[in-house]
């Protein structure tokens, strides 16, 4: 995920150009002269400014390097790894409503706890035990009607 | 008199005192693991405040997060990884002390003198908040405008980034703020033509993905941080008595730079550590001695997060201006519970502010004795693996996000905010800039507009009124600050101190 500033920077004045523009297509107020179109325009020209200054380096004197050599040997697929939070996220999205909460809550704590090289001694009981007591805090106390699908609560 | 018996009252409610009991030991806990900081504590916080009454969900949030600053400093000290972003300034002095064999001294100096400078903190938020309260009541929307635009222009100076990258962060802080139809018009802007993005981005999705979720990501690409070993601690407060009269001098520096740093809406804690860290060395007979477990900087940068902390409030109560994450947060809140900020708060609801300043008082207390307990236990709770942490993080975070709105959407957008907050983080660019554009977008460009519209389009008002303009001057030397170290240091080549600020 270590990008250089050219990709970022780059990826910036992309970013403010369309922004900017699709802002400037935004239909006026009748008798006025600054609408909702002012504020996304004066942003996505930052943003194009801030980028093309990114891209040519200008400001990295400022940057402090992190001395972060943990990932230094790390295999080559290693990175994608990072991405299990947010599809597990996404995994949640879809299926609490037809699993339900304690069972998509289960599959998704099991999966965390692997990936981060938990045994199963310690990811089975933690996938059984944090469901149930965020169910219990969440719709018990906090009152949040967190979907039962196929596997009501007994509470 | 009555009100402050009346706010008595309030804070000893039973309701009150469990929250903040139970508040203070979730954020002794979760300041310090490593990777959970102080601001993703409070955010998780968020949805049990919903149930809470007013003064207890303040209240909640008040104590996590002091304490969670505070135990941000023993991980640092112990294993040397900052367990909060504001402790970072100091974790090396801190970790050289304990390589001395002092950790006791190194972790009673970030306890004694963190509750200092919270109680410090506190004194100048009771004794600043209604001065300037009779001052805000004269103000209009261009000192509105400036104000929200130099908290955005102080987030930006973040320590060790870019200050352009910060800027661009800030930037798109404020895009994303643009989504939805809550603008002066009402005009649907970048939805999609999806409308769960009419209603706009809430803020605490995007806080809980990009402190939070990506710290969870982060956990499955770096080595798990090495076991604590167990040690026993001598007295931890023995030698902190001594400390104070020799670095007294130093310790009101550090409560002085807290308390101002705190009061600019848009820096917080962080920056408060790294500027009294660089001021200490500076200022210090002994410049020589950082960095080999000296004391000094500790007392000094340890007291500046902590006051920084209450005084980051001041700007909230008063204007509805973050003066960082944490506080970000505790606007929304407030808000939520029918405590709309503004000048008016400290008139109309005094019971209430006073409640406040008393719940500051209470947490920096009890923050001695438990943390005494916590440094204790610290080698037992640091143990527990990353692995079984950070899964139920992980469904916090998605159970929080649906909480907040019953909408599945939020899980959504959690799990985006996670990944472009671990990009932006990867790649030097300081996630609490965006943070803080996306919370104040709506304010800053509703002032803006709305003053462009009383003065015809003409930029000269902005500058005219004597506060406006201190204001816009203060606003534009935040603007151009980087751009002078940059200059300094090519022409005179000698290094600012106060680069630590700027960095």
């Amino acid at each position: 995920m270590q990008l250089s500033d050219r990709v970022t920077g780059g990826v910036l004045v992309i970013l403010g150009g369309l922004a900017a523009w699709s802002g400037s297509r935004l239909p006026a107020v009748p008798g006025q002269d600054v609408g909702p179109a002012a504020f996304p325009m004066l942003i996505g020209s930052g943003l194009v400014i801030c980028g093309a200054l990114i891209a040519l380096g200008i400001g990295r004197s400022f940057e402090v390097p992190e001395e972060d050599a943990t990932e230094a040997a790390a295999p080559r697929f290693h990175g994608l790894r990072a991405l299990i939070p947010p599809a597990l996220l996404l995994f949640y999205m879809l299926a609490s409503e037809p699993l339900g909460f304690l069972l998509t809550a289960a599959i998704i704590v099991l999966i965390g706890a692997v990936a981060l090289g938990a045994r199963l001694t310690l990811a089975v009981p933690l996938a059984l035990a944090a469901p149930a007591l965020v169910h219990l805090a969440f719709y018990k106390l906090l009152r949040v009607p967190l979907p039962d699908g196929v596997l009501p609560a007994p509470w | 008199m009555n009100e402050l018996l009346e706010a008595v009252r309030l804070v000893a409610a039973p309701d009150v005192v469990i929250a903040i009991i139970a508040s203070a030991i979730y954020g002794l806990v979760v300041g310090s693991l490593p990777g959970l900081s102080a601001t993703m504590a409070t955010a998780l916080l968020v949805p049990v405040t919903f149930w809470l009454s007013p003064i207890a969900a303040i209240a909640t949030i008040i104590t996590a997060s002091a304490m969670a600053i505070f135990s941000g400093d023993i991980p640092g000290c112990l294993l040397r990884i900052p367990g909060t972003p504001a402790s970072a300034a100091y974790t090396d002095e801190a970790y050289a002390m304990t390589r001395k064999g002092q950790p006791e001294v190194a972790l009673g100096a970030g306890l004694w003198f963190s509750a200092i400078g919270g109680i410090v903190g506190t004194l100048s938020l009771v004794l600043m908040a209604p001065l300037l309260a009779e001052m805000a009541l004269s103000f209009s929307t261009f000192e509105y405008f400036w104000l929200a635009f130099l908290g955005l222009m102080c987030a930006t100076l973040v320590a060790r980034s870019s200050p352009i990258k910060a800027i661009a962060s800030m930037l798109l802080g404020l895009l994303i703020a643009c989504i939805g139809m809550e603008n002066p018009a009402g005009t649907p802007r970048f939805t999609f033509g999806l409308t769960d993005l009419l209603g706009g981005i809430e803020p605490i999705p995007a806080l809980v993905g990009v402190f939070a979720v990506s710290e969870v990501m982060r956990a499955m690409v770096t080595a798990e941080p090495p076991k604590l070993p167990h040690r026993k601690f001598g007295s931890i407060l023995a030698g902190q008595w001594k400390l104070t009269k020799t670095y007294q001098w130093p310790m009101w520096r550090g409560n002085f730079i807290g308390v101002i740093i705190g009061v600019l809406p848009g820096a917080g804690a962080d920056m408060a550590a790294w500027v009294s860290y660089a001021m200490s060395k500076k200022f210090s007979k002994t410049p020589e001695l950082f960095g080999t477990g000296h004391p000094e900087g500790l007392v000094e940068a340890g007291a500046s997060n902590n006051a920084s902390l209450a005084s980051g409030w001041v700007p909230s109560l008063l204007f509805g201006i973050p003066g960082d994450t944490i506080t970000a947060i505790a606007i929304g809140v407030l808000y939520m519970k029918g405590l709309n900020p503004g000048p008016t708060l400290f008139t109309e609801n005094a019971r209430s502010m006073y409640a406040l300043y008393l719940i500051f008082i209470i947490a920096n207390i009890i923050m001695i004795p438990l943390g005494i307990v916590m440094i204790r236990i610290a080698s037992k709770v640091l143990r527990a693996p990353r692995a079984s942490i950070m899964p139920v993080i992980l469904l916090l975070c998605a159970v929080g996000a649906y909480a907040t709105g019953n909408n599945l959407f939020s899980v959504l957008l959690v799990g985006l905010f996670g990944i472009l907050g671990f990009v932006m983080d990867r790649n030097g660019y300081p996630v609490a800039a965006l943070v803080l554009g996306i919370v104040m977008g709506t304010m800053v460009e509703q002032n803006f507009i709305t003053s462009l519209i009383k003065s015809d389009g003409d930029v000269m008002p902005f500058f005219e009124r004597p506060v406006s303009a201190v204001l816009a001057a203060m606003t534009i030397g935040a603007l151009l600050w980087p751009l002078g170290v940059w200059i300094w240091n090519r022409t005179g080549g000698r290094r600012l101190p106060a680069q630590g600020a700027a960095e």
